[in-house]
């Protein structure tokens, strides 16, 4: 599937996020399921499944890291995204190890402050790995930038963590 | 208005909406655009959620059974909202609390069984059923022929509550339309009436749950960005933090209680909290004991932690919208339990603005309700008004090592689906065993487990050669079926998913017999009358798209829909439900090449709108946007 196609927008990672939204919102308009409630079956089954469609795309879309990989897909570069972490650096992946350890430990000790000096240093990280993605795929080196994927994904599940540990303090 | 009307066994059915709370419940309905509660004979529009179980086999729903709940505090269920699509050994079941609940038979569902009346024993979806019934039935009285029910739940409620919640309009005999979440229905009833545009959040605090939405509303379109919250967690958790502070000042230990006194001590502690909305401190009285005094200060402090909760719930929902609390446009109050002052001005300091309260926090979801099953099954449809609502909790299976993987992330607009491929990990592996949870965390055993099932029948193969495809997939009501297949040997696997917590259907069904044998319904006529009523509705739809797209048919096509729709039109007539299900169909079967042309083309249109909507915007900005600002700015406060 490409999702830009199914949205009608241009594909490119430095996207107009509010004309993708808007796409979104008319094409949910003409397909929700609620517009189709007294619609023969045929009708519905077939407005369900493009609804479906153009909300996967509208998911991919605005996520910068599914952004990134629907666009090297449609330049035929495959990303195993759970495949070996072989692309980053060994020290990267030793910083990340000790980055969850401390986290383990301050949730460990209920150090919220901690947790959240941590969170805003990895958020710092993720929003320059968006710049570098950005930049990278104006200068049409997109394929180049499968390292820079893979290094998000670490801060993506980093947060998510730290969203779990919230849930845990706040008890 | 009208004085008077006719009674006409043959009237529309009307469209109704109904906020099955956990403390309350009602039910509304729209009359000239405007959603309206039903009030009962005395006036009243909120339904205590409270079902009493007489010894003699009788059962009382709403007021007079919590007049009931002292003489009968084990045999009054008071909050069955709190234990819907529970297992029978959760946590909540240990809470401080009048019930006795029954250990799940062997071999049976693993859901909670209230023991009540002697030995009689019932599950919280039965419970649920009898309020439903007696909404349904206030309903009558006021508009006599009751259609489709939208019937709202907690954006927070997991698949098993909301499929729990089903069940018991199936079994109150309600056709539901739609399953909605409470914040987006609040939003719409506040959208549709105030008439604006922005960004809102919705916080509700329910006497069981807490849940916080932020949506966008633009043109009509209800989008919701993010939502989070509490499923166990509300103003009966006040009621209990003051009822444990009354049983400590009086000295009894909380662990050692009658049925009766944590019933009274709960009815005092909830008059208290009602009461320090307007005063500073008031006197507890449990009788035979000497008064308790709680001030307002001690109450707030009490519900600090509770209120805490809900604030990371708050923030959380804010960053997965990517908003800022200053960009919020409106806070809209939700629930009973926002009307304590110390609530109002924690929703202040977290969203940095006055919350909204001008539609009574305690009707406005069911107005919502109203509305959306206005919009579904109304005669009067506006065709400009959509929701579009999100799955609360991220939806993922079990991988090796305990850890769970991701499939469908949280926040994502629903209908949704997502596939994933799985291998085997040993060699000759003939099944797969597939166990699908919901929640944020890593590892399985922090999250809630759904379902498990084993895919049989793959032929030995050499590890990693065998390819597992799993589907998940979440229809409008935020119901999940997941779906899976072996895709080397061309293996097909439907699996019916056996909820982990939840009636399986044929329970489901032996309670609806049991019911109907009530002589409430007549099974057969019912299915008549639905049949009947959707091949008229599928011929008019029909009708009207052989004249809309009459350009999109191709030779011959027209003739074949129109036998298709002629024959359907004479069983229609006829008595048996089973023939016109089966014309339905053949219709359905003629009509579904013209469907998918039909569907290509509203889909052209709309990323034409689209486009349009930009051109035209840029010529509005172009045009001045300082009109614009103060738009915005005369539509954020008030």
């Amino acid at each position: 599937m490409n999702p830009f196609s199914t949205l009608g927008i241009s594909p490119k990672f430095d996207v107009d996020l509010e004309a993708a939204e808007r796409a979104h919102r008319e094409l949910s308009r003409a397909l929700h399921p609620d517009r189709y409630l007294a619609a023969p079956g045929s009708e519905r089954r077939s407005a369900l499944t493009k609804a479906i469609e153009v909300n996967e795309a509208w998911r991919a879309v605005r996520d910068p890291i599914r952004r990134a990989e629907a666009l090297l897909a449609l330049q035929g570069v495959r990303v195993e995204e759970k495949g070996p972490q072989g692309d980053l650096r060994p020290d990267f992946l030793m910083e990340m190890l000790e980055l969850r350890e401390a986290l383990a430990e301050a949730r460990a000790s209920k150090d919220w402050d901690a947790v959240q000096a941590m969170a805003a240093q990895v958020r710092t990280r993720a929003a320059r790995c968006e710049e570098e993605l950005t930049a990278g795929f104006a200068r049409g080196q997109g394929a180049a930038m499968i390292a820079v994927l893979a290094e998000m994904r670490f801060y993506g599940r980093f947060l998510d963590e730290v969203g779990a540990i919230e849930d845990d303090l706040a008890i | 208005m009208t004085l008077f009307e006719i009674f006409d066994p043959k009237a529309a059915p009307r469209p109704i909406g109904i906020d099955l709370g956990t403390t309350n419940s009602l039910v509304a309905y729209v009359s000239n655009e405007r959603p309206v509660a039903v009030a009962d004979c005395d006036q009243q529009v909120l339904v205590p959620s409270v079902v009493t179980y007489l010894p003699n086999g009788e059962v009382v729903v709403g007021r007079r059974a919590s007049r009931l709940a002292t003489e009968y505090p084990r045999d009054t269920i008071a909050s069955a909202k709190r234990f819907m699509g529970r297992g029978a050994d959760d946590a909540e079941t240990a809470r401080l609390g009048p019930y006795e609940f029954a250990p799940p038979e062997a071999g049976g569902d693993n859901v909670i069984r209230f023991r009540v009346a002697g030995d009689r024993v019932v599950t919280p979806v039965e419970v649920s059923a009898e309020i439903l019934r007696t909404l349904k039935a206030q309903a009558e009285d006021e508009l006599r022929h009751v259609g489709g029910a939208v019937i709202t739940v907690p954006a927070y409620f997991d698949d098993a509550q909301r499929q729990a919640t089903k069940d018991a309009a199936r079994l109150a005999g309600l056709d539901v339309l739609r399953l909605l979440n409470e914040p987006t229905a609040a939003a719409l009833a506040y959208g549709l009436e105030k008439n604006r545009n922005g960004t809102f959040a919705v916080y509700d605090l329910g006497g069981g749950t807490f849940d916080v939405t932020v949506l966008v509303l633009d043109s009509g379109v209800f989008q919701v960005r993010s939502t989070g919250g509490d499923s166990q967690l509300g103003g009966d958790d006040m009621d209990r933090a003051i009822a444990e502070e009354i049983l400590g000042a009086l000295g009894f230990d909380p662990a050692r209680q009658t049925p009766l006194l944590v019933r009274m001590v709960l009815d005092e502690a909830r008059k208290a909290k009602h009461a320090l909305t307007e005063a500073e401190s008031v006197e507890a009285e449990v009788p035979g004991q000497p008064p308790v005094v709680i001030t307002r200060a001690r109450f707030e402090a009490l519900i600090q932690p509770l209120l805490n909760r809900t604030g990371v719930a708050c923030r959380r929902a804010l960053r997965d919208a990517g908003l800022a609390p200053g960009k919020i446009d409106g806070v809209i109050l939700v629930g009973g339990a926002t009307r304590v002052p110390a609530v109002r001005r924690y929703v202040a300091q977290i969203f940095q603005r006055e919350p909204l309260a001008d539609i009574d926090p305690d009707e406005v979801v069911a107005l919502g309700a109203a509305l959306q099953a206005d919009l579904l099954a109304g005669d009067g449809r506006r065709d400009d008004v959509l929701l579009l609502d999100v799955i609360p909790l991220s939806l993922g299976l079990e991988v090796g090592g305990g850890v769970v993987d991701r499939i469908l992330p949280r926040n994502s607009t629903i209908p949704c689906a997502a596939r994933a491929t799985y291998t085997t990990q040993e060699d000759r592996q003939t099944g797969f065993e597939i166990h699908v949870l919901q929640g944020e965390r890593e590892m399985v055993g922090d999250n809630r487990s759904l379902a498990r099932f084993k895919l049989h029948g793959i032929p030995p193969m050499p590890a990693g050669m065998a390819r597992l495809e799993v589907t998940f997939r979440v229809d409008a009501d935020g119901l999940l079926r997941v779906h899976a297949k072996e895709l080397t040997t061309g293996i097909e696997q439907t699996v019916t998913v056996k909820p982990t917590y939840g009636l399986d259907d044929a329970t489901v069904e032996r309670m609806l017999i049991e019911a109907l044998d009530h002589g409430e319904h007549d099974l057969g006529k019912r299915q008549l009358a639905e049949a009947t009523v959707e091949a008229r509705r599928i011929l008019r739809a029909t009708a009207k798209a052989l004249t809309i797209d009459a350009e999109l048919l191709e030779s011959g096509e027209r003739a074949r829909i129109q036998q298709a729709c002629a024959e359907l039109e004479q069983a229609a007539t006829g008595p048996t439900a089973s023939v016109i299900r089966s014309r339905i169909e053949a219709l359905d079967h003629a009509t579904k090449a013209f469907a998918g042309r039909r569907m290509n083309k509203a889909i052209a249109l709309a990323i034409e709108g689209a486009r349009v909507e930009v051109v035209e915007e840029r010529v509005k900005n172009a045009q001045g946007a300082e009109a614009s600002d103060v738009e915005r700015a005369s539509g954020a406060d008030g």
